[in-house]
């Protein structure tokens, strides 16, 4: 194993302990996917190393059969998250909480965001609440500025 | 008449109605309608015409082969044996599917299916506005199966189901109304009453199996040394299985103080009643007691309490038949009175020996003409309440003579028959059985005991005769008086339900006299097993005994016009003035409130009690079972909490624990 193959193991397993802390640490819906997605990718990348250090296709094989599944499970989980907005009219992964037992509190959970403004322009599609620090130009629509201030 | 004919005569007998019933029950709702009583009339026609061929082709023709008379003790009579299949095979026990038809079969099948075919015939003109039209046909042939099959099983195990069945049918055609809260209670009550009998029927059913290791009538009654044999080993176990016998028929035929089913049975519709006051039900306790002979000759005791019993039973009843005002339950009471004298005869075979056949022969053929002017009582009963509007009590009409000629005339003769005036039906076996008893009262041994027996039965019969005629002219004379819910005009019965009537009144006039006297019913009845013939010299009139039940009869007829008719203030001031006697009667001797006070009380008290013991301890300890799963769970459970992040978070720290424990191990 070169020192390059040891940078190589380093940045999947850094990928992938971002995604798990991603994963774990988030509560909007799509974040959580792509968190996923990132933990996934941390595992293609030491697959692929390891084919490296051994020599062997197997484990390129592998990964491009993870990247062909993952994109389609990418689709799956979208539309699973779209379907799941469209009845909550949030991204909240908290407000789906119906297993837990009955006589523990329900978890803090974000009002429904209200997306649709009147402006028409994003209808009934979730979009990602804004995280972070507020870019210091103007906000392209007053939603977006809106939905940004209210973030808490 | 080769074998086979024998045989299908035999088999066609029960399975006739058992496929009317079938028929009718599967498609009777749906099909048949209103036209259901087709399959029911067919069948019971069949069942008669082959009763009859067995009573006067078959079972004769093998009379001469089988009738050993040389030895006493292994008479069997005339019999025929027909197996079907095996049914229960469980050790030694073998309870097969047998058909067996002797003398006494024979006149019990042709009584059952000749009445409830004219029963039957008039029900389908008495039912045809009722919705439950298909239903009531396909119970009436399931009837009639159970009691045919009852008479003709040739084992105590085989006679033990139909008994149940009977009961089954009974409880289906009393509660047939069961929309009426009070018939739904009196099919309940026939039913709970029955099973104490039944329990008494089922424990010497048992004791018979383990005193002599068969069920098979053939092999348990027809040898009396046999039996004999069994009294030495274990003494006096005869004795309780003939009362354990007795209870079953005790509650079957009504017998105090078990007889609180029969008049509230009156719930049923009017030819249920004559079906079971007549042909079915109330005469297989009598029918199981006169098969028994053999092993109550055994148990003088015995006898002694069936006497007892019936004595006392035919008094009360006969008592309480005076106050009664509605006109079914005065026949009901009548029943269980008549079936009181039938059992008075059955136990006089305690006097001496040579008594026992004369007995039980006064005990059949009381049951036998009993059928006949009994269903004629309660089908004319039946056409006074169909023309009524279904109202029964004796105060809301009378007169209805000129309004219902042939119901008057029909009812009149069945009256008289139970009245027992001279020449009619029941006048001969009630005259039958009053002169067994006085000839009972002559024995040295229990001679008080049936005297006073026989006084008791003396005064029944002028009761009886006073009760049935303040019924007839309580109904019939006087002025003519109709409730409103007759409408304006009632209607005469209908020819399908005026022709049994007539029918059925010819009968109950003529037949005792045809085959009474003539001793024709006796002389084919004795030949049954268990029975000894008695010779012809020996049998005689009895004139002493018959000018009595006469002036009996007529003076209770002569009592009864003179209080109801010429003098109707007379019975009100009697009433008044004895005023607690008249409630006893009225109140029924208030057999029932002291059963419920004496049995259903304490019984509800018990249930009580076993609840406060189901519900503080049983339910207690199960529950706390119940509790330890719950408990161990409450910390695990703190873990459920709904939250994604952390079921993710969990499963992390397995995957975590799961590499550095592969980590560690390797």
């Amino acid at each position: 194993m070169t020192p390059e193959d040891l940078r190589f193991l380093l940045v999947g397993a850094g990928l992938f302990i971002l995604g798990a802390i991603g994963f774990l640490t988030r509560r909007n819906l799509i974040l959580m996917v792509l968190s996923a997605e990132l933990m996934m990718h941390g595992v293609s990348m030491t697959l692929v190393t390891f084919g490296r250090i051994h020599q062997t296709q197997e484990g390129q094989i592998f990964t491009i059969f993870t990247l062909t599944v993952a994109a389609c499970e990418a689709g799956l989980a979208l539309a699973l998250v779209l379907s799941l907005y469209r009845k909550s009219h949030s991204l909240d992964i908290n407000l789906w909480s119906e297993l837990r037992e009955p006589d523990m509190p329900a978890p803090v959970q974000d009002a429904p965001a209200r997306i649709d403004d009147g402006s028409g322009s994003y209808g009934d599609t979730p979009k990602l609440t804004p995280a972070g620090i507020a870019p210091k130009d103007p906000p392209r629509t007053k939603s977006s500025a809106g939905a940004s201030s209210a973030r808490t | 008449m080769s074998e086979e004919i024998q045989q299908l005569v035999l088999w066609l007998i029960p399975v006739a109605p058992l496929a009317s019933a079938v028929i009718t029950a599967l498609l009777g709702p749906k099909l048949l309608r209103y036209k259901s009583h087709l399959p029911c009339w067919s069948a019971l026609a069949v069942s008669f015409v082959c009763s009859l061929i067995l009573l006067l082709k078959i079972l004769p023709s093998m009379g001469s082969a089988a009738v050993d008379p040389g030895e006493i003790g292994t008479f069997a009579g005339p019999q025929i044996l027909v197996s079907g299949y095996e049914w229960l095979n469980v050790g030694d026990l073998h309870a097969n599917i047998e058909l067996r038809a002797d003398s006494i079969t024979a006149i019990m099948l042709s009584m059952v299916t000749g009445v409830s075919l004219l029963v039957a015939m008039f029900g389908s003109g008495y039912m045809s506005h009722d919705l439950g039209y298909p239903r009531f046909f396909a119970a009436v042939s399931m009837f009639v199966f159970s009691m045919c099959m009852l008479v003709l099983s040739g084992s105590f195990a085989l006679l033990f189901v139909f008994w149940e069945a009977v009961g089954l049918c009974s409880y289906l055609l009393i509660g047939f109304w069961f929309q009426k809260p009070s018939a739904a209670a009196a099919a309940k009550k026939a039913f709970v009453v029955n099973r104490i009998g039944d329990f008494g029927l089922i424990m010497g059913i048992f004791l018979i199996w383990t005193n002599f290791g068969s069920l098979d009538f053939v092999t348990v009654l027809s040898d009396s040394a046999r039996i004999a044999a069994v009294e030495v080993k274990n003494p006096g176990v005869i004795q309780l299985i003939c009362f354990c016998l007795f209870l079953g028929a005790m509650g079957k035929s009504a017998q105090f103080p078990l007889q609180v089913w029969l008049p509230d049975a009156m719930e049923g519709p009017t030819p249920v009643s004559a079906l079971i006051h007549a042909a079915t039900m109330v005469t297989a306790g009598v029918y199981l007691v006169a098969r028994c002979t053999p092993l109550f000759v055994m148990a003088p005791n015995a006898q002694l309490a069936v006497s007892a019993i019936g004595a006392a039973t035919a008094a009360i009843a006969a008592l309480t038949a005076l106050t009664q005002m509605d006109l079914k339950r005065v026949l009901a009471y009548s029943t269980v009175s008549q079936l009181g004298f039938m059992f008075m005869a059955l136990g006089c075979g305690a006097a001496s020996a040579e008594l026992v056949t004369p007995a039980v022969t006064a005990g059949m053929f009381h049951l036998f003409t009993h059928a006949f002017f009994k269903a004629l009582l309660f089908l004319a009963a039946g056409s006074v309440m169909h023309a009524m509007g279904d109202v029964i009590d004796m105060r809301r009409f009378s007169g209805l003579k000129h309004a219902l000629p042939i119901t008057h005339w029909t009812f009149l003769v069945g009256a008289a028959a139970l009245a027992g005036v001279p020449l009619l039906a029941g006048f001969w076996s009630k005259d039958d059985i009053l002169a067994v008893l006085a000839e009972a009262s002559r024995s040295k041994e229990h001679g008080l005991f049936f005297g006073v027996i026989w006084a008791v039965a003396t005064g029944t019969a002028f009761l009886t005769a006073f009760y049935t005629f303040r019924a007839y002219f309580m109904t019939f004379c006087g002025p003519e008086k109709f409730p409103e819910e007759a409408g304006h005009h009632p209607h005469e019965a209908t020819p399908i339900m005026a022709w049994p009537l007539r029918i059925l009144a010819v009968c109950a006039a003529l037949i005792g006299l045809a085959v009474g006297p003539t001793h024709l019913f006796a002389n084919y009845l004795q030949k049954t097993m268990g029975l000894t013939p008695v010779p012809p010299e020996s049998q005689h009139l009895h004139w002493g005994v018959m000018a009595l039940s006469s002036v009996v009869a007529i003076a209770g007829i002569g009592l009864a016009w003179m209080f109801y008719v010429a003098s109707p203030k007379v019975p009100g001031a009697i009433a008044s003035a004895m005023k607690p006697l008249y409630l006893i009667s009225q109140g029924k001797f208030f057999l029932d409130e002291i059963l419920k006070a004496l049995v259903v009380l304490p019984l509800v008290g018990i249930a009580k009690l076993a609840t406060v013991f189901d519900r503080g301890v049983i339910d207690c300890i199960v529950d706390s079972i119940g509790a330890i799963p719950k408990a161990l769970s409450s910390i695990p459970r703190q873990f459920h909490t709904g939250v994604v992040s952390s079921y993710a978070g969990f499963m992390w720290a397995g995957v975590v624990a799961a590499v550095v424990l592969v980590l560690t191990m390797f």
